[in-house]
Order: structure tokens, then C-alpha cells, then sequence
């Protein structure tokens, strides 16, 4: 059975584990996510290569959201900002969190089926989850 | 950075009226005569005739393109250049510094910028740019800001009681500003009181977006003799600073740009922040006040929670701080937000803001910051 993406571009939903598709910047290194394709926003370079970078990072910051009108999940859910291990702060849900501090903890995306798709596939996004220190 | 022109350093300029519509909920009443309404409280309070004026810009990013001439023709069409002045939340600020520059380099003796907006429409850039995120939909401006607001407790040990307690302050403001969306004084437990939005956030934690207008009048030295105008009701525009968000590696990018435009307005006003009497910010959610008084120099960092329970930011504290009520009980109609702060700054500097009134106000900033990143600031006195 193959997986399809609730966010296409973003990341390959057939991978075992999910990886994000980003971009780096080929003149001054810095890496993108989401990627930017048409120019460096340090440097102005208009080279980019494509790149995929492992979930892994530590939490900046999080919060409940109470208020939410869209249908894609039922609200209160954990919204993060995540520092991702290979630079890019990111934001993404944050499954299972039960301490009300959870800033500096180390976290991993996994894959969270949606919904099935008319094809009867699963879609997927990325969700990330605390892990052990070192895990 | 090369910065061959301070404003300073063109003719003087000086604001000589202001006026508003006050902010409310929308409504049916539309745009031109929200807008005309502030246009004419402006002249009448500068003593100026629609003709005596030369341009016109005109701060908006929620109503319709192409608005201005529809809403001025009502005051006599008289051919003068217009145009609209999209920048988000700093629409308004920056129309007034582009009607600053047009006095300042002499294109103009006798410049209005104009704030109006109803919430019909804005669109976030990141769609048409073809930009999607993990978050998508799920974060949205309050959940932007109740990011930081976490973050904030967790660095400075700050509570949600100290953050609500910006909306108490300002509410209190609010209540005996007539131009106020939100005109009434709200307790600490009521703005504590669900209903819950994100994280720390309540609803009376977050700004009322509504309709509105508001209308600030430029002119030169030169305009205000010809036209025999009040010199002693004339403000000076000391400082217009603009920047733009760079990279800036975790730090969050409100403050830092925030930081980086006040320091640069302050120096261009040959001031430092002790200087200030008023203060108008973009408080859009109760922890930008404080992240903001920190970033500006007012205080030091982690420090705003107990200055501002000091009462320091009080009206006749040592800097009042959004003595209008802010964008939390003024409200934040988008066009005329950074126009309506400084309607409240030159108010407060002419001594004419009654029960609102800061006593020793003779140096006033207004900040706004937009989507984009984008800040605005602008540093006023009475000479």
C-alpha cells in the first residue's frame, strides 16, 4: 500500500520514518524548511540544492490551541516550534504532551494517518513526539 | 547600513491636525464615510480648508483597491495626487511617514495620510508566494503569539496573571477614550476568563480587528505661516525609521526588529529611551507589550512584568504606555492603526487628551510592526 502526503513537496509519505525536504543554500550553507527555491535569504544566492534533513530537535517553545475552526483536527491540540537538529526552526503538532514545560525536550516526527484518500490510501503528515534524551 | 538622509535633516515637519471615526464593530457604514468623517475632524482641527491640501495617502490592507479617490471626492475633487499605502498592521504608519517625506523634501507644503479599512478581505502572501508549512491553518496570529508567550515564562519565569495584567492597564485606558472599540475597565479576573483562545491567551487578551478611520495633517513651516495655523498646537515629527526583518537565528523577529528600528528612530531624534513621555505599541496581544518595552529600552530584559505592576506604564507613571488602550481596547482596524497612534501621540503632547491625560508628555514614539516582517517608528515632540 503506498501512503499519500497531506502536504506535498514537504516530504516523501513512503519513507519508513519521516524526513523533511529542504533546501541548502549552495554559497553560504544555511538550510531552509519549508525549502526556498528561488533565492538565499542570507545571501541573495540563487543557487539551491535540494536536501532532506532528519525530524529530530528540540522543542522552543509550544502551545494549546482552544480556538480552531478548521476541520483537520479537533482542537485543543499542541502546536510546537521546533529547532530542528540541522538548523531550520520549524512549527508542527505535537502529539501526547502531559508536562506544562516542555521546552528544551528532544523530539521526532512519525507518521499520523489522516484519513484514507479516494484511492484507499492512507494520508499522512508528520506529527512529532518527546523521546528520551539520546534516543 | 549607509544612511546618507536623516529626516531630521530635511525642512522641519510638523503634524497640525488630527481627527478619527471612532473604531467599532463592522458595520453596513461604509469605508468613504468612515473616512471622510476623520478627514474632516482633521481639518477642522487644524483650521485647514480640503483645498489647502496638496497630496494624500491613504493606509489600508483589508478593504478594496484603488479606495482613495472614492472616499476624498467627497470633500471637492480637487486633482491632488492620491494613493493607497498597503504595509499590514503598518499601513497607517506608513502613509504618515510617506506624507512626512513629501513635506520634508518639499514636494508638498500641506500633506494628509489617511487611515481606513472594514474587514472585508486580507490575504496572507504566503499562499499567493506558494509557501506551505507542517502548521498550515493551525497556527494563526494568536498562536504565533502565544508561542512567545510561553517562551517568555519559560525564560523570565514570567505568570499568566502578568500578562493580563497589560489588558487591565489598557482597558482602563480605554474606558475614557471615546474613540475606543473596547470602552470598558476589565478586572484581572475578567480578562483571565475563558473563553480560552491558545495557550495563555484569552479573548480579552487579543485585540477586537473592526472598522474605523483615522486622518493626520503634515505640514511645513512655511504652510503653517502662510495659513496662519496654531504654531503652539503644531507637533514636531522628529524621527520616520523603516526596517524590514532579516535572519535572526531563534531570536524572535518582532523584537528584534523592534529593537533594531527604536534604537535607530532614538538616534535619529538624538534621543535615548529615558526621553520618552508616551509610548504607543503594537499590543496587539497582551505579551507584545511586554517583549516590546524590553526590545525598546524602557526596561530591562525580563523586567516588564514587575515594572509594569509598578505602575510604571501607567498614565503619570515614568512612561505611559498606550495611553489610547492600545490595539487591545482601541482596537486594530488594520489602515488606521498606526495613523490612530498618532492622533493619540500629538493629543497627549498638546496637553489635550482630558481624563487621559500623562502630565508631563513632551516626547511620544509610536511603533507598529506588520506581516512581512515589517516596523514602523516615529518620534514626535513638542517644542
Amino acid at each position: 500500500m503506498t501512503r499519500t502526503a497531506v502536504h506535498p513537496g514537504l516530504y516523501d509519505p513512503n519513507q519508513d520514518t519521516p524526513n523533511l525536504m529542504g533546501t541548502q543554500c549552495d554559497a553560504c550553507s544555511t538550510r531552509f524548511f519549508p525549502p526556498l527555491g528561488i533565492g538565499c535569504e542570507v545571501c541573495g544566492s540563487e543557487h539551491l540544492a535540494a536536501i532532506t534533513m532528519p525530524t529530530t530537535g528540540t522543542v522552543h517553545s509550544t502551545t494549546t490551541v482552544h480556538l480552531y475552526t478548521g476541520k483537520d483536527i479537533e482542537a485543543p491540540f499542541t502546536m510546537a516550534e521546533i529547532s530542528l537538529d540541522d538548523g531550520p526552526l520549524i512549527r508542527a503538532t505535537l502529539t501526547d504532551v502531559t508536562e506544562d514545560d516542555v521546552i528544551g525536550a528532544r523530539v521526532r516526527g512519525e507518521w499520523f494517518t489522516m484519513e484514507k484518500d479516494d484511492d484507499g490510501n492512507d494520508r499522512v503528515e508528520p506529527r512529532f513526539r518527546i523521546i528520551e534524551d539520546g534516543a | 547600513m549607509s544612511v546618507s538622509t536623516r529626516l531630521k535633516d530635511l525642512r522641519p515637519i510638523y503634524v497640525v491636525g488630527v481627527g478619527l471615526h471612532p473604531y467599532q464593530k463592522p458595520s453596513e457604514k461604509p469605508y468613504t464615510a468612515l473616512g471622510v468623517t476623520a478627514v474632516r475632524a482633521a481639518l477642522a482641527d487644524a483650521g485647514l480648508a480640503w483645498s489647502d491640501v496638496e497630496s494624500a495617502y491613504t493606509g489600508t490592507a483589508t478593504t478594496a483597491m484603488g479606495m482613495s479617490r472614492l472616499m476624498y471626492r467627497h470633500l471637492g475633487a480637487t486633482g491632488i495626487p492620491m494613493a493607497q499605502v498597503e504595509n499590514a498592521s503598518a499601513s497607517g504608519s506608513t502613509a504618515f511617514r510617506q506624507a512626512c517625506i513629501e513635506v520634508g523634501a518639499g514636494l508638498s507644503d500641506v500633506s494628509i495620510a489617511t487611515g481606513v479599512d472594514k474587514p472585508l478581505g486580507a490575504n496572507m502572501p504566503q499562499r499567493a508566494a506558494g509557501i506551505r508549512d507542517l502548521a498550515g491553518s493551525r497556527v494563526v496570529p494568536f498562536t504565533h503569539f502565544a508561542l512567545l508567550a510561553n517562551r517568555y515564562m519559560h525564560d523570565h519565569g514570567a505568570t499568566p496573571e502578568q500578562f493580563a495584567m497589560v489588558a487591565v492597564k489598557n482597558s482602563s485606558n480605554g474606558a475614557l477614550n471615546p474613540n475606543a472599540q473596547r470602552q470598558q475597565a476589565r478586572t484581572l479576573e475578567e480578562v483571565l476568563a475563558p473563553p480560552q483562545i491558545s495557550g495563555t491567551l484569552t479573548k480579552l487578551q487579543c485585540c477586537p480587528v473592526g472598522a474605523g478611520a483615522a486622518a493626520v495633517i503634515v505640514a511645513s513651516e512655511d504652510a503653517i505661516t502662510r495659513l496662519g495655523l496654531d504654531r503652539r498646537r503644531a507637533v514636531r515629527v522628529l524621527a520616520s525609521t523603516s526596517r524590514s526583518e532579516t535572519v535572526y537565528r531563534g531570536e524572535n523577529f518582532d523584537a528584534a526588529l523592534t529593537k533594531q528600528t527604536t534604537a535607530q528612530a532614538l538616534a535619529e531624534a538624538d534621543l535615548q529611551p529615558a526621553d520618552l513621555d508616551v509610548v504607543e505599541l503594537h499590543d496587539a496581544f497582551t505579551v507584545e507589550e511586554l517583549l516590546y518595552v524590553e526590545a525598546m529600552g524602557l526596561c530591562g530584559e525580563g523586567e516588564a512584568a514587575a515594572r509594569l505592576a509598578d505602575g510604571e506604564f501607567d498614565i503619570g507613571g515614568r512612561v505611559a504606555v498606550s495611553t489610547s488602550g492600545g490595539l487591545l481596547s482601541m482596537g486594530h482596524p488594520i489602515g488606521p492603526t498606526g495613523a490612530g497612534q498618532i492622533c493619540e501621540i500629538v493629543t497627549q503632547l498638546r496637553r489635550e487628551a482630558g481624563e487621559r491625560q500623562h502630565p508631563s508628555a513632551r516626547v511620544g514614539l509610536a511603533h507598529m510592526v506588520g506581516v512581512g516582517a515589517v516596523c514602523v517608528v516615529h518620534v514626535l515632540s513638542m517644542e
